[in-house]
């Protein structure tokens, strides 16, 4: 682990598809690097301690809480933010899902959702209800009651298949 | 009494239908109102590109902090900022001796110190702020602040506040105030009743836990101080800041961002001020603040924790005819809206149901505890759970069906509510049997797959007065105008903190005029731009705001049937104006478009731009007797059933099926109505199974949502929701609104369904395993 002279941390990292570099306080949360010092607000911070997966980014491929990691556990590895799932104006299936079932109401915990579902239809991509409700527990939402969610997820989980 | 409410009513009805220009016939043909169009702040949210407050700090912002008491009761002997000013990297350490103003708020009484000076009164109370480049910074500058304080005896209870030797939390006593209810005579009724229940019911206290946290930023440039932060009603913060910091109005503007839920949770001041004091004292740089979920948690109000005394009598036949009431409030350090809160469980003491013979007392008292405010229920949701308890614990004692007892007893269209209001259309059994068919009441099933299991099933049913009533001067103000390229923008303070309001206000400004959603800009909460709509709360900006905008838009309709008429030198009344084109309904020829008839307007010299004010009054509830004529503008009416397993081994609850069915009045966009109604169903259930914000000598033990239970997608059920459209005469195309009452049901639904599982009521919410495991090991 080396720092610079001035006590700042030189990460290198991939981010949404582009190499990226940047000196950064090596005490920085991830959550905060991303935030901060690359702009990308898209991601949440909520509960600050791993409880309702706000802050969900993909970590190649995983979906990691980024409030409790440092940014230089990222360095050398892929990271993917919500702003990386849209191509332009071509929503991923996801996302088009989540706004048709009205899964969105404050909105604060749809990107962290989104990346959550993102992975779980990644790893299987025909999960059962229960691997679902299993694959979204760790993601709080106060608004909506989650069952516009998981009809979201399903009706993304169907079309998935459908363009297979 | 009655004949003349019933004048009123019809007066009050006539008013607003007159005032409308939908006729009956256009309501039929809606093409906008009515449909789930889609949120029109959905991409921008699901794309991450939204703004909240935390998404407006940038690189090279100073940070504020805030130092908190370090005892829950003390007085100020000295405050020590040297040291701390003296941290490399901070711009300022300011107390009360550098606030302006008043140095107070508080949304009713203004008790509450910006910066305490004298006293602390709990752990979230602030007496100084650090202003730094960032937040480690300010952070250790805190920590070098010194406060001599001398702590005085704590009150963590209300029974040692109401001591007559407790130590004093406020100069005039420990009693924040009291509300009374009388009809009939109650104890001489109770006497002589066939059947008496009594109990005593306990709820807890509860946090809002919206997920965008308390974060903004403020700039003050020497002529305008601006503040970003997510708050309930714009115009209210405003005064209060500037009353704090002896600003005048004109030189402050509160822009709302994006906002991440607030459930009551934004209604009393967060960081406004000490935003805008540090700004003020800052000129010309922009500061941010942001709370940690546990500043959060330790800083904002609660729910009110309420202990209820409950003495219900009946007929042998199960006819009502008197309840005594008292409900002790733990109002916690400061006022907050408990007074509104301690009359909105006053004048809902005896919920849906005729009771001829009522005795309300209702008890605020102050603690070392965190203040108590608005929570989504207000006091409404905490007499529901002991209103709908004490009816299932009649049914027990007269060994009746819980359903019958409650339909014998329930309101209907002309009968009187608590307060005395009587009530022109009541639907409670409309909606009360809607959900008992949907459940299969009567075929209903206690099979269960093992013997460990016990099934049951509950019941609740709401009837909720909306908005603040009891005279205030609640108003919603509106305006609409056609730009010239076409574009109907709309301009309202009503904020959106998720509910869906940015879509509720365009639809019914598109459907009024005559245009698609598309052609609506909504253009929302900006002191600087939009006039005041009054909060969001009380389930109030459909039926308020709602209504303004319909008016405004209805007079930017006439006003753009004028330039029609005139253009096309036609009669006035025979313009139509439908999917954003005025041609003549009765001869169908030439059709001017929204840009032509901008133009036309422009050319002739009109403004084509309309404003509105909806203030429909309302009357004082009698002090002594708490009764009114029109205590509240209208009802709203809903009932829920809730099917659950309990294992008797461990106390867990699985909820099997959740009926709820609400009469919105009609439903602006249907869709975002079930959203309301199954995110309220949901944090009822938190409120009901889990939820409780742990106090322990003034201090929060879980202030984090590792320790505060809140329900995950695993814990909630299908909520299957049914949809009534009784239109409301007062209402925009006849819409009530929706958000309060579906958490309001839910709580006494689920206890109920407990009781009737394991023969037992639990008397302390939350019901957690470990209660009812208790509960049932009694």
């Amino acid at each position: 682990m080396k720092t610079a002279a001035n006590g700042l941390w030189p990460l290198r990292f991939k981010l949404n598809g582009k190499r990226v570099s940047k000196n950064v306080k090596p005490t920085q949360t991830l959550l905060d690097c991303l935030r901060l010092e690359f702009g990308l607000t898209g991601t949440k911070g909520a509960c600050l301690e791993g409880e309702c997966g706000s802050c969900y980014v993909l970590v190649d491929g995983r979906p990691m809480n980024s409030c409790m990691m440092l940014a230089p556990q990222v360095q050398g590895r892929e990271v993917m933010t919500i702003e990386g799932l849209a191509h332009g104006k071509n929503l991923d299936v996801i996302q088009q899902k989540f706004i048709e079932c009205g899964a969105v109401q404050c909105g604060y915990c749809t990107p962290g959702l989104i990346v959550a579902a993102k992975a779980l239809l990644a790893a299987n991509p025909h999960p059962s209800r229960a691997e679902f409700l299993v694959g979204m527990e760790g993601n709080i939402c106060r608004c909506t009651g989650y069952n516009k969610i998981l009809r979201a997820c399903e009706l993304a989980a169907d079309q998935m298949g459908l363009t297979k | 009494m009655s004949k003349s409410t019933d004048a009123l009513d019809k007066q009050i009805a006539a008013l607003h239908v007159t005032a409308r220009s939908s006729s009956a016939y256009e309501r039929k043909q809606m093409k906008v109102v009515g449909r789930g169009a889609q949120r029109l702040d959905a991409v921008g949210k699901a794309t991450g590109e939204t703004k909240y407050g935390q998404d407006l700090f940038r690189k090279g912002f100073l940070f504020a902090k805030a130092l908190r008491a370090a005892h829950p009761h003390a007085e100020i002997l000295g405050i020590d900022v040297r040291e701390a000013k003296k941290v490399p990297g901070v711009a300022a350490v300011l107390t009360h001796k550098d606030v302006p103003g008043t140095n107070l708020h508080g949304l009713i009484r203004r008790d509450q110190e910006v910066l305490c000076s004298k006293k602390v009164r709990y752990l979230g109370d602030a007496l100084a702020l650090v202003v730094a480049k960032d937040e480690e910074i300010a952070e250790a500058a805190l920590k070098k602040i010194k406060v001599d304080y001398k702590p005085l005896p704590a009150l963590f209870t209300m029974e040692d506040a109401l001591k007559p030797d407790a130590p004093k939390i406020h100069a005039e006593g420990n009693v924040l105030g009291e509300k009374h209810l009388r009809t009939g005579d109650a104890p001489k009724v109770m006497a002589t009743a066939d059947v008496v229940v009594e109990d005593v019911i306990q709820t807890q206290s509860v946090d809002h836990a919206f997920l965008d946290l308390e974060a903004g930023r403020a700039r003050w440039d020497g002529k305008m101080l601006t503040i970003e932060v997510s708050g309930q009603w714009l115009h209210e913060e405003r005064r209060l800041i500037a009353l704090a910091l002896g600003l005048p109005l004109e030189k402050l503007r509160i822009i709302q961002p994006a906002t991440g839920g607030a459930f009551g949770g934004r209604e009393d001041i967060s960081i406004q001020i000490y935003l805008g004091l540090c700004a003020l004292k800052l000129r010309g740089k922009a500061i941010c603040m942001r709370y940690s979920r546990a500043e959060s948690m330790i800083v904002r109000h609660k729910r009110h924790p309420i202990r209820v005394h409950y003495k219900l009598g009946a007929k042998k036949d199960g006819t009502l005819v008197a309840a005594q009431v008292t409900f002790y409030v733990d109002k916690g350090a400061y006022a907050s809206t408990g007074i509104a809160v301690m009359r909105k469980a006053s004048s809902h003491a005896t919920g849906p149901y005729k009771v001829p013979n009522v005795w309300v007392d209702v008890i605020g008292v102050f603690t070392n505890n965190n203040p108590c405010g608005a929570m989504r229920g207000f006091g409404a949701a905490q007499t529901a759970i002991a209103y709908e308890g004490l009816m299932d614990r009649l049914a027990a004692k007269l060994g009746m069906d819980m359903a019958e007892l409650r339909m014998k007893n329930l309101v209907t269209s002309g009968d009187a509510v608590t307060t005395g209001q009587i009530v022109p259309h009541a639907t409670a059994v409309e909606c009360f049997e809607a959900v008992l068919q949907r459940i299969g009441w009567s075929n209903r099933s206690y099979r269960t797959p093992a013997p460990h299991l016990k099934r049951g099933y509950g019941v609740s049913i709401i009837c909720f007065g909306l908005g603040y009533g009891d005279g205030f001067p609640d108003a919603s103000r509106a305006r609409c105008r056609l730009t010239k390229d076409g574009i109907v923008e709309l301009y309202s303070s009503g904020v959106d903190v998720g509910q869906g309001l940015i879509n509720m206000v365009s639809q019914i400004a598109a459907e009024e005029i005559g245009v698609p959603l598309e052609k609506v800009r909504p253009i929302l909460a900006d002191t600087q731009l939009t006039p005041e709509s009054g909060s969001t709360s009380a389930t109030r900006q459909t039926y308020f705001t709602g209504s303004a905008v319909q008016l405004a838009a209805a007079e930017l309709k006439k006003q753009l049937q004028d330039i029609a008429a005139a253009h096309l030198k036609e009669l006035v009344y025979e313009i139509q104006i439908e999917n954003g084109e005025a041609y003549n309904a009765v001869h169908p020829g030439k059709r001017l478009t929204l840009k032509e008839l901008a133009r036309e307007g422009t050319r002739r010299g009109f403004s084509l731009d309309a404003t509105s004010v909806f203030k429909p009054p309302t009357m004082p509830e009698d002090t002594q007797t708490g009764q009114s004529m029109r205590a509240f503008v209208t009802y709203l009416f809903g009932s829920h059933a809730c099917q659950l397993l309990v294992d008797t081994e461990t106390g867990e609850v699985r909820i099997e099926r959740y009926i709820a069915c609400h009469d919105v009045g009609r439903a602006i966009n249907p869709d975002q109505v079930i959203g309301q109604i199954q995110g309220g169903v949901t944090q009822g259930i938190g409120m009901a199974l889990m939820e409780e914000v742990v106090l322990k000598n003034g201090k929060i033990l879980n202030p984090g949502f590792t320790d505060y239970i809140l329900p995950t997608i695993r814990d909630v059920p299908e909520i299957e929701c049914i949809v009534l459209e009784n239109p409301d005469p007062g209402g925009p195309f006849g819409a009530r609104g929706v958000g309060e009452p579906p958490l309001i049901g839910t709580g006494p639904a689920i206890l109920s369904a407990i009781y009737d599982a394991i023969g037992k009521p639990v008397h302390e919410l939350p019901a957690t395993p470990e209660r009812i495991w208790r509960t049932i090991s009694s």
